[in-house]
């Protein structure tokens, strides 16, 4: 998997591409707007992180150039501009995802799975691991056998984890599938939901169904 | 009278009659100066010839003669009445019958004396035509109307002539007649003329009003025409236009902190992030480490958060935030939030009710409004023990739509209550849950003012406690960009 990162700030970007390379990701790591063009123009990319403000240009014009060019390459969109314009203009613009700065290294690689698995969402309509059964159509949760009743917001949660056994998921992302918000973070509301998940399907605290990242997010087992 | 357009059509209209008015009434003096003069001419021709029949010894003569010299002359149209040396009567016409001529002039109408004098003074009164020693004036004689008289002497006789001023009087009855005709013409023609006239004086004004509408936090750069003429009006929109100049330039200046100062900001806080979290993902801590690197974590987290909300209400004061209005009802809204502020209040061990009255729809934006309710909800749950309880009513009234979170915490004194609003106010008695940055409520503010609505605290019906409540009105007003300019 090749990764091309596009940060002015020299620490940040080479933090960012040892971070990529010790999970086996193969990062390239430019600092401005020409650079950017001669590295997507001399080879592709399976997903480009670019931050906005670059010394010799706007990240979103960039960002556009290349969607009029015909580039598809998944962009996720890194700034420090969190201004909820700023966003929707840049995922307007043909941007995959945004994240805004600070992030985890965690969050950015569950956010790069998420823009790699894009292309190949499962449609299944039936998801099940360790006894949790979840029936997408019907709306029924069933734990070893016995059905549970969930509210809307806790079964669409449960099915957030479903689709992504195994893989950490940070609270800013959860919180937009939820909620299609990012303020809700500021609340305690996520783990309020997740106690009560906890409360209805792990029957032994000893072997627990989801595991807290403190600071970071959640993972289902 | 609520358009300057209509003020000024009305304006023009009460001009024009007015100075029609003046125009009548100069006309009508002159008219019947001219009449007068003319009556006057055959006033002292029939004297003369009253003078030519008693002849030249006209003041010997008997009262009988008088009247035999005269009674030839018997006119129809002139009153003749001859005094002899003694001042007695001594002749009077047939047509006078009994009656007499009066010596004395009545009272003139003041405004025809005052135009008298002004035509005087400017010497275009009618030269008189009389001999010196005669007068002329006007009396009103019973069954006759008003005369006109002329009073001569001839040797010791005093004459007076006089004739009825009935075809005067007529004339201007006819000239009156005429003028109403006038008038009404005149309040349509100058009501026309009026209103085209304030059209063509008030376009300037509405291509101002026109690109003022169109001026808004996105498009500062416009600016208003300005015509090369230089006149009050392109004064004022060249006035305009630099003000928007220094309205851009400061707008530009709070966007260009905004983003200057997110990114200087937020860089070296990601590298912090990943600097701690890298620390601890690398293992071989004591526990009281990595407890002292979570705590880090956690203030770089609320670090943000508090930049964050600065910057929102820095660029929410410049007006720099856009809000995106969609029509929702207010009832499923406020339903699907009461949906998680049951779970949060839950976990609080506080007791939440909510309730909404009214059907139709409200016109805001509602990822923003779900932060203000959120904001409100956790404020309230911060100062509600548990075991207290938490009311939120929702109600839509014919204009407006008013939410109020009622608590049962400790309320907070009548003169801190508009404080509580302004930035990282805190009182005294903070909770313990509190972890806010202390601008929750004043981003609040920011939010409803920017929906045009009002946000304030009062007492709880019931108790102890505060109760906020905001309003939003149910559409965007006119006022705010919502009329489509019409383009001329």
């Amino acid at each position: 998997m090749k990764i091309l990162i596009v940060e002015d700030e020299r620490r940040l970007g080479q933090f960012i591409r040892k971070g990529l390379s010790e999970r086996s990701y193969t990062a390239t790591w430019v600092a401005s707007c020409r650079e950017a063009r001669d590295a997507l123009c001399e080879t592709g990319y399976d997903v480009i992180i670019l931050d906005l403000g670059l010394p010799d240009g706007d990240g979103l014009a960039l960002l556009k150039e290349w969607r009029q060019n015909g580039f598809n390459e998944p962009v996720l969109i890194l700034s420090a501009r969190d201004a909820v314009q700023d966003r929707v203009r840049g995922l307007d613009l043909g941007a995959d995802d945004y994240m805004p700065k600070p992030f985890s290294l965690e969050e950015l690689l569950a956010r790069i799975r998420s823009l790699l698995r894009r292309q190949a969402t499962s449609k299944e309509t039936v998801l099940e691991h360790r006894g949790v059964r979840m029936d997408l159509l019907a709306r029924i949760v069933t734990h070893q056998g016995q059905p549970v009743e969930f509210t809307s917001r806790e079964f669409a949660l449960l099915e957030v984890f479903l689709q992504n056994v195994g893989r950490v998921l940070p609270r800013t992302l959860i919180c937009e599938k939820i909620w299609e918000s990012h303020y809700d973070i500021d609340t305690n509301l996520l783990d309020v939901y997740m106690s009560k998940l906890r409360m209805k399907l792990e029957a032994d605290p000893a072997n627990p169904l989801f595991k807290t990242l403190r600071g970071v997010g959640y993972q289902l087992l | 009278m609520k358009s300057v357009g209509v003020r000024i059509a009305f304006w023009y209209m009460a001009a024009s009659l007015l100075t029609l008015g003046c125009f009548f009434r100069v006309g009508r003096f002159l008219l019947e100066q001219h009449m007068i003069h003319s009556l006057d001419l055959g006033l002292a021709s029939e004297f003369e010839q009253v003078k030519r029949r008693l002849g030249p010894e006209a003041a010997d003569l008997a009262p009988a003669q008088v009247a035999e010299r005269l009674a030839l002359n018997a006119s129809v149209r002139y009153l003749i009445e001859v005094h002899g040396a003694d001042g007695r009567v001594t002749y009077r016409s047939r047509n006078l019958s009994d009656r007499v001529i009066p010596d004395k002039a009545m009272q003139g109408h003041l405004v025809s004396l005052a135009l008298k004098r002004f035509f005087q003074s400017l010497k275009m009164g009618s030269p008189q035509q009389l001999p010196a020693d005669g007068r002329t004036y006007n009396a009103i004689v019973g069954d006759l109307g008003e005369l006109r008289i002329a009073e001569y002497s001839a040797g010791n006789l005093m004459i007076r002539v006089a004739v009825p001023k009935e075809q005067v009087r007529n004339l201007v009855v006819a000239y009156q007649e005429v003028f109403y005709g006038m008038v009404i013409l005149m309040v349509i023609a100058s009501s026309v003329i009026g209103f085209a006239l304030s059209r063509i004086l008030l376009r300037p004004l509405r291509q101002i009003q026109a690109t003022a509408i169109q001026i808004g936090s996105d498009n500062l750069g416009e600016r208003i025409p300005v015509s090369t003429v230089e006149d009050e009006i392109s004064n004022l929109a060249r006035l305009l236009n630099q003000m928007f100049d220094r309205l851009e330039s400061s707008f530009n200046q709070v966007r260009r902190f905004a983003a200057e100062a997110s990114h200087e900001l937020k860089t070296p806080l990601s590298l912090m992030r990943l600097q701690t979290e890298k620390l601890l993902t690398e293992g071989g801590l004591t526990p009281a480490q990595e407890e002292s690197l979570h705590v880090v974590v956690e203030e770089i987290t609320r670090l943000n958060k508090i930049i964050e909300e600065l910057l929102f209400l820095s660029r929410a004061e410049a007006a720099a935030i856009t809000i995106v209005r969609k029509p929702v009802d207010p009832r499923t809204y406020i339903e699907s939030f009461a949906q998680d502020a049951q779970v949060l209040a839950d976990s609080r061990d506080v007791r939440l009710t909510h309730m909404h009255s009214g059907d139709g729809r409200v016109e805001f934006d509602p990822r923003w409004l779900r932060q203000v309710l959120l904001n409100l909800l956790s404020n309230a749950l911060n100062y509600t023990p548990p075991g207290k309880r938490v009311t939120v009513t929702s109600q839509l009234m014919p204009h407006t739509w008013r939410v109020a979170f009622e608590d049962e915490g400790p309320g907070v004194p009548p003169a801190e209550r508009e404080r509580i609003f302004e930035h990282f106010v805190r009182l005294a008695h903070t909770a313990q849950h509190d972890k806010g940055s202390g601008l929750g409520l004043a981003i609040c503010r920011s939010i409803i003012i920017l929906h045009q609505g009002r946000i304030w605290a009062e007492d709880t019906s019931t108790g102890p406690g505060l109760r906020v409540v905001f309003e939003i009105p149910l559409t965007a007003a006119t006022s705010a960009g919502a009329v489509t300019p019409r383009t001329s």
